[in-house]
């Protein structure tokens, strides 16, 4: 098969490309997220693949969307960030493009990008988390992508791992996107930079602000790659978070990889040492069985882009 | 004999007790043994399992024998990694008790044996995506996608009871705190018993008289019974049991998304007095509930012999396949060898997606198919 265009929608933006059967992108645009509009959303897809069409003969168009995607890989039941409930993307974009679409949620696309092309290419048994804002995930058995009974399987930032913990946006208290996300990161910082911790006040000089509202997730990244020690923790504590989650996760699936993207993985070993140690500590039975290998994305923000263009040429799986 | 009307064993090895069946290609058992597990010595289990298997096809004519043990059992389904309960420890089971019986083997974890005989038997029939809890002592889970068990990488996959559900919480003897095993099995709802009743509370007050006035002697099956009879305190240690059950479930939804939810094992026969406070839990719970579909939760229906029908079963499967291969392997030729060495990754994914639909053995999968590629 030829070329492929990969979309991936964010909250904010439109990130399109031509990618071809190795996982390597040509031609790239973009348009912002109309967020608050159906059309104008699916209007702003339409536009940005059709720019790419027009340049380069494509056979299919594989969209990656936030939220929860029916089996049928085109109907969004529910998009935390826009307005799709129900919402028919993939017909209604391939209608007015006349060539086949295909959707998919936004991690199983990175998820499978890491594993055809990126960190997973030698596995056939992998759990890939995005970890931005919130936390996304994909698995994949025997090569194959996991989609469950309705299409919404994955979603792991919403297991549970706190009784009664912090609140979530999808309905629960103690997701594990609440410990172990960006949110998480910056909640964490800016609340201990309130709580008047000298430490925290290094912090925020070192980042340039005096303000706790100010503190963004990168900054404290940044931060701690400089050396500081509350940024350091801070990305400690995070790691730990998901490295015990992920030990549970082990045991659901039983993975042969482990692989770690999204925005916050930015920190590398800052995140990863104390994650990996977390995760070595709390697997059930460690010393009785084969340990998952555990390992930094490598496709970075093209994950999501060169994996929804993947899916497109593959048929409706079986799993 | 046409393989279809075929009988085989199904053996159960728990820590106490082993159980053996003759089971028909229906699930049906048609005979059964039972007798204590010999736990200390690898060998001693072993010669357990030769004498059953010995003294009923003394009246059976069977052709492979199914092993289902609580523990990790090996991608190839040969090794049992670890055994919490036995003295096996990267114990090759499968080639060992083989070469004793002279049939064809299969050892299969105890869960999946389970959970296999409930979608081939039982209350997972026709379910595409079934996800299983078994309910004993501890939790055991397994995994089913389009009729094949899935596995994971190194043959452990689907250890639900080990979910940390409480940081920091309960002790676990996998060496961690807080697993789900310790809040949703049979030894939580014991636990929570006793302490009840230790405490002195008058309300645990026909708890112990039921266990005649002994807290150290009250088990699961009482408290089912007393709540089934409507003992107020036992109805709310089977809820809370329940509550956490439908948690965990919800956990379990969010990565696996099933279409059921099968709850076996012993605790499981409090049925609606389990079942109702769980799915009230998980519907409380579910993550983006009211904007998705949702997974029912059903009970078992096979009951204590799931495993051993189950572990029968797919020793059934396996001697089928094992003798289909033997009539076919005239038929390899070079090109087809040739083939298996530029297998590509996809291309054995492709494969095995195919065998797995009847659960073959994964490694041997890729060949069998090879095999058919090469009469096309």
């Amino acid at each position: 098969m030829g070329l492929t265009i990969g979309i991936d929608v964010g909250g904010t933006k439109i990130a399109a490309g031509v990618v071809d059967a190795d996982g390597t992108i040509g031609a790239r645009t973009h348009r912002d997220t109309p967020a608050d509009s159906v059309d104008a959303t699916a209007a702003a897809i339409v536009d940005a693949a059709a720019e790419l069409i027009a340049a380069h003969e494509v056979e299919a168009v594989g969209i990656g969307a936030a939220g929860f995607v029916s089996s049928d890989r085109s109907t969004v039941l529910f998009a935390p960030n826009l307005a799709w409930r129900d919402e028919p993307l993939g017909a209604r974009v391939a209608e007015q493009l006349k060539i086949p679409v295909v959707v998919e949620n936004d991690a199983n696309a990175a998820a499978w990008g890491e594993f055809a092309f990126g960190a997973a290419r030698a596995a056939e048994h992998m759990v890939c988390i995005t970890v931005g804002t919130g936390i996304g995930g994909g698995v994949v058995i025997d090569g194959e992508l996991l989609r469950g009974a309705h299409g919404v399987a994955a979603e792991l930032g919403h297991m549970r791992v706190v009784p009664g913990g912090h609140r979530c946006g999808c309905g629960a208290r103690g997701c594990w996107e609440q410990y172990a996300s960006g949110r998480a990161l910056v909640r964490e910082g800016r609340a201990q930079a309130e709580s008047g911790s000298l430490a925290a006040a290094q912090m925020l000089s070192v980042c340039g602000i005096t303000d706790p509202a100010e503190l963004t997730g990168p900054m404290i990244t940044e931060a701690a790659a400089a050396g500081d020690p509350c940024a350091m923790e801070l990305l400690e504590d995070l790691g730990r978070w998901l490295g015990e989650g992920l030990a549970s996760i082990a045991t659901l699936f039983d993975p042969s990889t482990i692989v770690i993207g999204g925005g916050v993985s930015a920190a590398k070993e800052l995140l990863m040492k104390s994650a990996q140690v977390a995760f070595e500590k709390h697997l059930p039975a460690r010393s009785n069985r084969p340990h998952p290998s555990f390992g930094l994305a490598e496709l970075g923000n093209d994950a999501g882009l060169i994996g929804a263009a993947d899916l497109a040429r593959r048929p409706v799986p079986v799993l | 004999m046409a393989l279809t009307q075929a009988l085989t064993i199904g053996i159960d090895i728990g820590g106490t007790k082993v159980a053996a069946g003759v089971v028909d290609p229906e699930g049906n058992i048609l005979d059964r043994l039972r007798r204590d597990t010999p736990t200390k010595d690898p060998r001693e289990t072993e010669d357990a399992i030769a004498e059953i298997v010995r003294d009923l096809e003394s009246r059976h004519d069977v052709i492979a024998v199914g092993i289902g043990a609580a523990g990790f059992v090996d991608g190839t389904r040969s090794s049992v990694l670890f055994a919490p309960h036995l003295a096996w420890r990267h114990e090759p089971l499968r080639d060992a008790v083989e070469r004793r019986l002279g049939v064809p083997v299969v050892v299969e974890n105890d869960a999946n044996a389970a959970a296999w005989s409930e979608w081939r038997f039982g209350g997972g029939q026709g379910e595409s995506h079934l996800v299983c809890v078994t309910l004993g002592t501890g939790i055991g889970g397994a995994i089913l996608n389009d009729g094949a068990l899935q596995r994971g990488k190194f043959g452990i996959a689907g250890e639900f009871g080990h979910m940390q559900v409480v940081p920091g919480g309960h002790r676990c003897e996998c060496g961690n705190r807080g697993c789900w095993e310790q809040y949703a099995s049979g030894n939580a709802l014991t636990r929570e018993a006793r302490e009840l009743a230790l405490s002195g509370s008058p309300v645990a007050h026909n708890l112990l008289r039921a266990a005649g006035g002994d807290p150290r002697k009250i088990n699961g099956p009482m408290v089912t019974e007393l709540a089934k009879d409507g003992d107020p305190v036992a109805v709310e240690l089977l809820e809370d049991v329940g509550r956490w059950l439908g948690i965990g479930l919800a956990n379990l939804a969010a990565a696996l998304d099933p279409g059921t939810f099968v709850i076996g094992g012993g605790v499981s026969d409090a049925g609606e007095l389990l079942l109702a406070p769980a799915r009230e839990a998980f519907k409380r719970t579910l993550t983006g509930r009211g904007f998705r579909p949702e997974a029912r939760i059903v009970r078992a229906v096979l009951g204590p012999e799931a495993g051993m029908v189950g572990a029968a079963d797919l020793a059934r499967e396996e001697a089928t396949w094992l003798r289909r291969v033997r009539v076919k392997t005239t038929a390899v030729t070079a090109k087809t060898a040739a083939a298996r060495g530029r297998s590509t990754r996809v291309e054995r994914a492709a494969r095995k997606s195919a065998a797995r639909r009847t659960g073959l053995r994964a490694a041997s999968a890729e060949s069998a198919v090879e095999l058919d590629d090469s009469e096309a």
